[in-house]
């Protein structure tokens, strides 16, 4: 179950403050949108791969293990192109360029979570102005997916000691054998949400509009460069596209 | 007869949860106890075969459970989970019984049969339209009960089928419980509770981090020094241990032995 990305390293990108990394996302994800050139995405493909390895120590086949759920989207943009453009060729051509600035986000994204704790992350998020009940939502979300997870193995188990036989039968009958398995994880899990609102709200939840924190993040010098150096970075790449019209193909 | 052959298991992760442990289980109300990880739920999980032996082997009357299914083991071990509400999703009790049987494949006339008596033999006759999840929690436990019952397995493994019970609902399900060793079930009860093994087992094993350290009758069970084990003798014992009445399972046997002693 991977219900967690984040690989513990010791690396220039684990250690940025995480609204630097959130903001660079988000930048690098719009300069994505900038090109449509298959060569220049494929260079900034390239970089980025390079940069999670060699700034996040991320190694190239614990990329290539997070990309590969992606690979049936991968594969329909590349296949869908040829049928929109013409000649074929260019369609294919252009259909690359998609499929890289697809993974290039994905890759933006997944390194993001792959060098920032959840922690950080929603502390991140709630210091760039996000509410903070929907941080602790997602906190509690994320750390009740291995809880539900065992309870659902639990509940497996019960019901397979009542002889139920989960593996067997066509694609109909297994889906309405799961069934006995989901109506008792439905019915836990509501539970569960109903007890942890009553101990929250007991702990004074939402009792003062402003709120401390334990752990907290502060911006050092090495944050502020690398911020700036990927708002020169963004800059440059308007300034190429839009002054020097590199990196743009024209479709139609 | 349920055997089990230097049973090792050894979770995903490395970690050793039972170490080389062999028992046989038959026709008695056997407890199995130790703290909190020591591997009862884990052994437990072999007889019905939800989990298959890293070494070793588990022979429940002749088949070993690595060559069957949960399915096929579930005619002959039953096994009640702690949480009953984990295992409830029909909209009522006549249906969570007959679910079971339903799944071995049994005639309408035969699931009625032995919804029937499965309810009856835990005293929830006439319970057959309520809500599973509407019961009190000694009714659930019991209701757990007759899902399994009505497999009509030769064994009955019941995982802590007491905790959290109040002082009637408990008693309700001790009751059912000396029924269906009365009845010939074989009962496995996993427990540490003390007083509910001194009151109904008749064989102990004791598991401690993953190895068999006991295996003998309650008497000699009481008579280990259990802290070693973290865990302690039920209060009625310390009292006739310091009063020397000897071993004593309940408060009537206590008193008459303590008035025998004292007239003498």
């Amino acid at each position: 179950m991977m219900y967690n990305l984040y690989v513990e390293r010791d690396s220039i990108l684990h250690r940025l403050d995480p609204r630097v990394k959130i903001l660079s996302s988000l930048l690098g994800i719009l300069a994505m949108i900038l090109f449509n050139s298959p060569y220049l995405l494929f260079i900034l493909f390239t970089l980025l791969s390079l940069s999670l390895r060699f700034l996040g120590k991320i190694s190239f086949k614990e990329q290539i293990k997070v990309l590969k759920p992606l690979t049936p989207l991968i594969i329909i943009t590349i296949a869908i192109w040829p049928f929109i453009l013409e000649p074929k060729t260019f369609g294919l051509f252009i259909g690359l360029g998609y499929a890289l600035r697809l993974a290039s986000m994905a890759m933006i994204t997944f390194g993001l979570l792959m060098t920032t704790t959840q922690r950080e992350l929603i502390l991140g998020f709630i210091k760039l102005k996000m509410p903070y009940e929907i941080g602790l939502t997602l906190t509690i979300a994320l750390r009740y997916i291995p809880t539900l997870f065992n309870l659902a193995q639990t509940i497996i188990d019960a019901q397979k000691s009542r002889g139920l036989e989960l593996e067997k039968g066509n694609f109909f009958s297994k889906i309405k054998k799961t069934v006995p398995v989901l109506i008792p994880l439905i019915i836990a899990s509501i539970k569960t949400a109903h007890e942890l609102s009553i101990a929250l709200e007991s702990r004074a939840f939402g009792a003062n509009k402003k709120r401390t924190f334990l752990y907290t993040i502060e911006m050092k010098g090495k944050d502020y460069i690398a911020l700036i150096i990927v708002f020169l970075l963004f800059g440059l790449a308007l300034y190429a596209r839009y002054q020097l019209g590199i990196g743009y193909v024209k479709l139609y | 007869m349920i055997e089990v052959k230097n049973l090792w298991h050894i979770y995903e992760g490395r970690k050793i949860a039972l170490k080389d442990v062999s028992l046989t289980i038959e026709n008695e109300i056997l407890a199995l106890v130790g703290p909190n990880g020591s591997g009862k739920t884990t052994l437990a999980k072999h007889l019905n075969g939800l989990l298959k032996p890293t070494k070793g082997d588990v022979i429940v009357d002749g088949i070993n459970t690595k060559e069957a299914s949960v399915a096929e083991l579930s005619r002959i071990v039953g096994y009640v989970f702690q949480n009953p509400e984990h295992m409830f999703f029909e909209e009522n009790v006549f249906k969570e019984v007959a679910f079971g049987p339903k799944n071995l494949g049994l005639s309408k006339d035969e699931i009625e049969k032995r919804v029937e008596w499965a309810l009856r033999s835990v005293n929830l006759k006439g319970y057959e339209d309520r809500s599973p999840y509407s019961l009190s929690g000694g009714e659930k436990q019991r209701l757990a009960i007759a899902c399994m019952l009505a497999m009509n397995p030769k064994y009955l493994i019941l995982d802590e089928p007491t905790t959290g019970l109040d002082a009637k609902s408990a008693e309700s399900v001790k009751e059912v419980i000396r029924k269906l060793k009365e009845k010939g079930h074989g009962i496995m009860l996993i427990t540490h509770d003390m007083e509910l093994v001194l009151e109904l087992a008749e064989r102990v094993v004791l598991l401690y981090e993953g190895i068999k350290v006991f295996d003998g009758t309650i008497n000699e069970f009481f008579q280990l020094d259990l802290r070693n084990y973290d865990l302690d003798k039920p209060e009625l014992l310390k009292i006739s241990e310091r009063l020397s009445v000897g071993f004593v399972r309940n408060i009537n046997e206590f008193v008459t032995s303590l008035l025998r002693r004292m007239r003498a």
